[in-house]
């Protein structure tokens, strides 16, 4: 064993410099799964840590009608009854239209307006701009507190007066920082005013727009108590939530993220592993005389092969250690790239369990890679140093080598699993793998085979720099492999990109409205219609809308006590804006069942969205009850609707047959689709408000660009990880043409010998790499192109279009980039001197 | 001592079977000093090779002390390697990767002793390369990288120590010294020592010649005592 040990450290000190690319594509590969685990980590942290103060409390029991007396007396017993309540408040949300007084020329804005008592918050902090705590006192007279975007949006200041629905409010602060932060995606920014001030206000005519909350602190777990109080308002609309169940949900869907991003890391560190596949090969080729030497003084094969394991499984321990600093750096460099999309409160450090996660994954990748080219060793006969006849011996596939093989498929397969944290889809990565590198290596293999017959057709440097391809012992099919998947994600990413952006190119669906506009009142639809013919000569489309919430599902009620129902509570839980109509819509058709017109019925039916059938999987003649108004409404599933959302003008989940909500209080939503400049946008929302105090109104022109925002974000975060690969791409790149650097040596000098000029050589050394380069883009932007119709159509839903330019420009600057590098990394061969280098041989 | 009982090996060349050595038996006493000569392609390398166990022969027997090296495993031949063979080549074949005075350790550290460093130390001594220890091969000349294969060679204090043309590299002052040394180690430390060589002056200082031809015996001459 000492043996092994010390012949493992002399050989590390020796070759330490030939196996740096083994080293950094290690650390590449590390560094991307830790930084990638670390990310998100750190960002659940900071927005799961805050699930508390997200709610301002630990439990919350909400409803969007008053509590009724009786309601109220159940809460208050089995609240008391459980002893674990130590603070309590009712807090009121609601969203309206803000529209200062004091400027005339300034818009309006959308707002969610919270109303609150004291004490509030009863967890998590609330402070004031300045680093004052939060006061009461601000709020009374009418007082409001609001965010400085808001100020600055309106272009108003602290004292000017805000109307928000019919009420009129003075701006006394701004506040820093709510409980729970501000941050993730939300259509407007947050107003407080008090609760009594609210109350005798009528912000809105339509009470169940607003959604009340009764709040409790605990000093226990409120899990039992909860779970009591779902059992009590089961089949009710009255929701129940703790911070443990949020903060749960929170934490699973991380968990989600960090696995599937960590996949995109094991992707790196795979392609990492690919060169050290072939750093190992090449060195076991390049140590033969060695190892020969040391069977040759007694060493045993094995003891050989554990001291060159004992070396690559450190420098993997290395090469993950670097991996880890590089991971530091890019947490750093994420932090200035996206810090205006993070939460204020989140770190930037490395997790140290994604560390030793990382550390760990180096070394097994590392030695699961380099298994079978160290096999070889045991091929490696003595004889060799008298008569050098077993080269081919070394490569062929005995038992051993093929037991081998299918324990480095098994332990990437654990590999996948364990980070993918699912056995499924972990094989499907493995399997995606699998066939993704098979189709490249195959293609490529198929290229470098057909450029054979254009020998001929070029000049001599052409012909040589087609012989290098394809020369003994030649790099080219790794290099393609491993170039090319990087082109491919680099390229997809892109083309996902591009048309993603163009789904959300505002100006190119003309039937996406400009403006939505609820809580029309029965009585103002005339004069709203008059009014929005005479701005914009079109005539709104009015849809009657009714407020509803599912109670039960074929009789059986929506129980959240049951954690799968939970996991859907954002889904299935919420509040539904429903309408009836008597007629299927653009861009509608039916999956299933039969519309209303075809046949009479007695009973109340419904017809339901494809996605939601999908969710609570409903069938036609299922049935729904539904709480409207504090009654329920039980409908018959007529039909699935299928929709295509690029061609129409309103999306509603449920439909139903007209004159089953006749009876339930409505109000009309309307919408128009005629574009209009920033300024107009927002003088036609004044006017409307300055009309109609109630009306709320989206401009869909602010919601596209935050999406558009959102997008783009993503998009950068995607290709932020996408240069990694390209980055690891490269670094095999530079590592094969360093592997091959001796025979090119030996060969250019060998031409210089014959005559060749040192212009020809380097023509033969750029159309080399050009060459590769070129099929590299090729077969990259291919593949993924077809990746990037394939994820348009099937996953994202949406329109794909290829882009040529985009296709010149990915296999040119995969041409160019291979060409650089390359010819960078053999420049020096071109000024040696022949003499020397034949002298060696 | 050391018997080898009509050995033959065959390789392929192609698709013909080349015959390299052709039924040949002899026996070498322990301690003899044997020099084998024989024009290029007549089986020297080859032959010195099957007695290392670096090769196993087609057909015929190779016995050192008693032991069928032809029927060893893999790992009994390294370990015979280790403990009784010493071997010196044309080319020196040094691990490039080590120094001087850790080539000359390699084969005590695979026996597993634990004064691998004072042994390589004193043996480069022995070679006068005290102050060339932690110099790497591709440091040293051709006399001196070979001066560290011979006392690489006898480093584990091996019974038989075989040497394939070792001063064929060298030129003559160097080729020299080369041969005195190991003679000197030879009856020094009484190994048996087998010399292939082109030169016939060192082949005549030898105790017995044998000369092949194609793979065949065609003399083996004890030198007369002086």
């Amino acid at each position: 064993m000492r043996f092994v040990f010390q012949l493992s450290f002399r050989e590390f000190r020796s070759s330490w410099r030939r196996l740096l690319f083994f080293f950094l594509c290690i650390a590449i590969g590390v560094g991307s799964i830790v930084a990638l685990r670390s990310l998100v980590k750190n960002l659940s942290h900071a927005v799961g840590g805050d699930a508390r103060a997200l709610l301002t409390a630990d439990v919350s029991i909400e409803s969007n009608n008053p509590f009724s007396p009786t309601e109220l007396g159940t809460i208050e017993s089995v609240v008391e009854a459980s002893g674990i309540a130590t603070g309590n408040n009712e807090l009121l949300e609601t969203s309206a239209m803000a529209r200062p007084l004091d400027s005339v020329e300034s818009g309006v804005r959308f707002v969610l307006v919270r109303a609150i008592e004291a004490p509030f918050p009863l967890v998590g902090d609330f402070k004031m701009s300045g680093g004052k705590a939060f006061d009461f006192t601000l709020l009374k007279g009418n007082g409001l507190v609001a965010s400085p975007v808001l100020l600055e949006e309106l272009g108003i200041r602290i004292g000017d007066r805000l109307k928000i629905g019919e009420k009129e409010f003075v701006i006394r602060g701004t506040y820093e920082s709510e409980p729970g932060g501000s941050g993730g995606f939300q259509l407007g920014s947050r107003v407080y005013v008090s609760k009594s001030t609210f109350e005798q206000s009528g912000i809105v005519e339509n009470r169940s727009r607003v959604r009340r909350r009764l709040l409790f602190r605990t000093s226990a777990n409120p899990t039992p108590l909860v779970e009591s109080l779902r059992e009590k308002f089961k089949g009710t609309p009255i929701r129940i939530r703790s911070y443990r169940e949020t903060q749960e949900n929170i934490s699973e869907q991380f968990e989600k993220t960090e696995d599937y991003l960590s996949l995109t890391g094991l992707l790196i560190l795979v392609l990492g592993g690919v060169g050290v596949w072939n750093v190992a090969r090449v060195f076991v080729e390049q140590k033969r005389k060695s190892v020969a030497i040391l069977k040759c003084v007694g060493a045993r094969g094995r003891q050989i092969i554990a001291a060159y394991m004992l070396q690559i499984g450190g420098l993997g321990f290395l090469g993950g250690l670097f991996g880890i600093a590089l991971a530091q750096i890019a947490l750093m460099a994420g932090k200035s790239a996206f810090n205006d999309a993070l939460p204020a409160d989140m770190t930037f450090n490395v997790s140290w369990q994604a560390a030793l996660q990382g550390l760990f994954l180096g070394m097994v990748i590392s030695l699961l890679f380099s298994a079978l080219p160290l096999l070889q060793i045991r091929n490696i006969k003595p004889n060799l140093l008298l008569r050098d006849d077993n080269n081919d011996k070394i490569n062929r596939l005995d038992p051993l080598r093929w037991i081998t093989g299918l324990g480095v498929v098994a332990g990437l397969l654990g590999l996948s699993v364990w980070q993918a944290g699912s056995l499924l889809v972990g094989v499907f990565f493995l399997a995606g793998l699998t066939i993704a590198a098979s189709v490249l290596y195959f293609s490529a293999w198929l290229v470098v085979r057909s450029l054979a017959g254009l020998k001929k057709a070029g000049g001599f440097s052409i012909s040589q720099a087609l012989n290098s391809l394809s020369r003994p012992g030649n790099q080219t099919t790794v290099i393609l492999l491993a170039v090319g998947l990087g082109a491919f994600v680099v390229i997809a990413v892109n083309s996902l990109e591009r048309n993603l952006v163009r789904e959300f190119d505002f100006s190119r669906n003309q039937r996406l409205p400009s403006f939505f506009f609820f809580d029309i009142q029965p009585s103002q639809i005339g004069e709203f219609t008059k009014l929005m013919n005479g701005k914009l000569g079109e005539k709104a489309e009015i849809i009657p809308t009714v407020r509803a919430r599912i109670s039960h599902v074929n009789g059986k009620p929506i129980d959240f006590n049951e954690r799968e129902v939970r996991e859907q509570q954002g889904q299935i839980g919420r509040e539904f804006a429903v309408t009836y109509r008597d007629r299927l819509d653009d861009g509608e058709e039916l999956k299933e069942g039969y519309w209303w017109n075809e046949i009479p019925a007695d009973l109340p039916q419904v017809s339901v969205l494809e996605s939601l059938a999908d969710t609570l999987k409903l069938k036609t003649g299922d049935s729904i009850t539904f709480t409207i108004s504090g009654k329920s409404v039980t409908a018959l599933v007529a039909n699935i609707r299928k929709l295509d959302a690029r061609n129409t003008r309103t999306v509603f989940i449920f439909v139903f047959r007209p004159g089953v909500l006749d009876s339930a209080p409505k109000s009309f939503a309307a919408n128009v689709l005629k574009r209009l400049p920033a300024n107009d946008r927002q003088r036609l929302q004044r006017d409307v408000i300055e009309r109609f105090p109630n009306i709320q109104i989206v401009d869909v022109a602010e919601i596209v660009a935050v999406v558009q925002k959102l997008v783009a974000n993503f998009v950068l975060a995607i290709s932020f990880v996408g240069s990694f690969v390209i980055f690891s791409g490269i670094l095999i790149l530079i590592g094969s043409v360093s592997l091959t650097k001796a025979q090119r040596i030996y060969e250019n000098a060998v031409l210089k010998t014959l005559g060749a000029r040192r212009m020809q050589l380097s023509t033969i050394l750029v159309a080399e790499y050009g060459i590769l380069g070129l099929l590299a883009g090729l077969i990259g932007s291919s593949f993924a192109f077809l990746l990037s119709w394939a994820v348009s159509i099937f996953v994202l839903d949406i329109e794909w279009s290829a882009d040529p330019v985009l296709l010149v420009m990915g296999i040119l600057g995969t041409a160019l980039l291979v060409a650089g590098f390359g010819t960078l990394a053999s420049f020096d061969v071109l000024f040696r001197k022949p003499l020397g280098t034949l002298r060696q041989q | 001592m050391i018997e080898l009982k009509n050995i033959t090996k065959i390789v392929k060349s192609g698709s013909e079977d080349l015959t390299i050595l052709d039924g040949l038996s002899f026996t070498v006493p322990k301690g003899e000093f044997v020099s084998i000569t024989g024009a290029s392609g007549s089986g020297k390398s080859t032959l010195l090779g099957l007695i290392a166990g670096l090769d196993a022969p087609t057909s015929g027997d190779i016995i050192i002390n008693d032991k069928y090296i032809n029927k060893m495993s893999e790992d009994e031949l390294a370990d015979t390697r280790s403990l009784s063979i010493g071997f010196v080549f044309q080319s020196f074949h040094l691990i490039p990767s080590l120094t001087a005075l850790e080539n000359i350790m390699i084969p005590l550290e695979i026996a597993g002793d634990s004064n691998a460093r004072y042994r390589a130390e004193e043996l480069l001594s022995d070679v006068d390369l005290s102050d060339r220890g932690h110099h790497y091969p591709s440091e040293l000349s051709g006399g001196e990288q070979q001066r560290v294969a011979i006392a690489r060679a006898f480093s584990n204090r091996p019974e038989i120590l075989l040497a394939d043309e070792p001063t064929g590299n060298l030129d003559s002052k160097n080729g020299s010294h080369i041969f005195d040394l190991m003679t000197e180690l030879h009856s020094k430390s009484k190994v048996t020592l087998i010399l292939v060589t082109h030169d016939q002056s060192l082949a005549e200082k030898a105790e017995r010649r044998i000369v092949l031809s194609d793979g065949r015996l065609v003399s083996d001459n004890r030198r007369a005592e002086h």
